[in-house]
């Protein structure tokens, strides 16, 4: 029932190779988590860097949309102010032809002077064309 | 079903080995157990454990808070040691208990050689860490003590593996006996002595991953004090 023989030493080998087998599996496992736990985190990093460019992008296009709402207040000052210039221009015009027309019709009445009665009609005709040409606020 | 203390040997290289035990079978087979067990328990580890792994787990966890209280944090590097010690004891014991297979414990080759394997790593750490205060000890507290020291050195590896082994064999020879003794429509006398000696190849694992843990201690923990 008991007898010591050379299964004595190989059990010690046995046993030995067992530590070292676990000892291997437990490093490797070990390894394994470090190795984890390093990609784990590159992933946060890589998030982190993502993140921040994203607020970039997103920062940089609140400044472009700024901007370009500025130069399109700006555009629209510009455009109504050449308005206001293209308009007073073409009043000052209308107001030149204005008076050379009725130079013009001054001139006809002094030529004709014809009795006071054409005189009369030739003034209200004239005035009457003023009328209906009359233009916006126009003062003559 | 194998014979009782008549065992199968073989001739290599000049050297008897005890086929059966030795492994080429049952030792074999236990490590491949723990080795699948430590393999299931590693290869895919969760944050909230669960199946082997919670298992192993439970084990090691426990082991390492055994290894804590008696050593230290110095004996941290001895935990793959024991954890592996404790496996190995439990997975044989149990092994036994299966119809046809034998444990390795139930041979005093085995138990010898892991009770051999914790003494002489006792000593060696104790010279190690400690070099000739480490002799020093055995001389006190007077010089006459070295007698019982020795003595007291020597009965270690002997209990160890001789406590094992009884109760390993005397557990297998009871469970063949009455399977013997009774017939088979009254099985229960074997199946309480199966659970019993389930609980049994636990305990003794215990007592001797606990015991090596101490005479362990005794090296490497007294040199935190001094």
């Amino acid at each position: 029932m008991i007898d010591l023989n050379a299964t004595f030493f190989a059990q010690i080998l046995n046993f030995l190779i067992l530590v070292a087998i676990l000892r291997a599996l437990a490093e490797a496992e070990e390894l394994k988590k470090n190795y984890q736990a390093q990609l784990a985190e590159a992933r946060e990093k890589a998030q982190a860097i993502v993140d921040k460019a994203e607020k970039v992008a997103a920062s940089n296009r609140e400044a472009s949309i700024q901007d370009t709402k500025r130069e399109i207040e700006q555009m629209k000052k510009a455009a109504q102010a050449e308005i206001q210039r293209d308009h007073e221009r073409a009043a000052d015009q209308l107001k030149k032809e204005i008076v050379a027309l009725s130079l013009l019709a001054a001139g006809k009445v002094v030529e004709k002077n014809l009795g006071a009665s054409e005189n009369e009609a030739l003034v209200g005709d004239f005035i009457d064309k003023l009328d209906k040409d009359k233009i916006g606020d126009l003062s003559c | 079903m194998h014979e009782i203390g008549v065992r199968e040997t073989v001739q290599f290289a000049g050297f008897t080995f005890n086929w059966e035990t030795l492994c080429m079978t049952m030792t074999w087979l236990t490590m491949a157990v723990v080795i699948l067990i430590a393999f299931l328990a590693t290869r895919s580890l969760k944050l909230v454990p669960s199946g082997w792994q919670m298992v192993v787990e439970l084990i090691v966890n426990w082991l390492h808070g055994q290894i804590d209280a008696m050593m230290g944090k110095s004996g941290r590097f001895l935990a793959p040691f024991i954890v592996s010690l404790f496996m190995f004891l439990l997975v044989s014991n149990w092994l036994g208990l299966i119809p046809t297979l034998s444990s390795p414990t139930n041979d005093l080759n085995t138990t010898l050689a892991l009770a051999l394997i914790v003494i002489v790593m006792v000593h060696f750490l104790g010279l190690y860490k400690k070099g000739m205060h480490y002799i020093a000890h055995f001389f006190q507290p007077t010089p006459v003590f070295v007698v019982i020291n020795v003595i007291e050195e020597i009965a270690k590896p002997i209990t160890l593996s001789c406590r094992l082994f009884g109760n390993i064999l005397a557990g297998e020879i009871l469970i063949i006996v009455l399977l013997k003794l009774m017939p088979i429509w009254m099985p229960i006398p074997a199946v309480c002595w199966l659970a019993f000696s389930i609980f049994i190849g636990g305990v003794q694992a215990v007592i001797f991953t606990m015991l090596s843990m101490a005479y362990l201690a005794n090296a490497v923990k007294e040199e935190e004090q001094s």
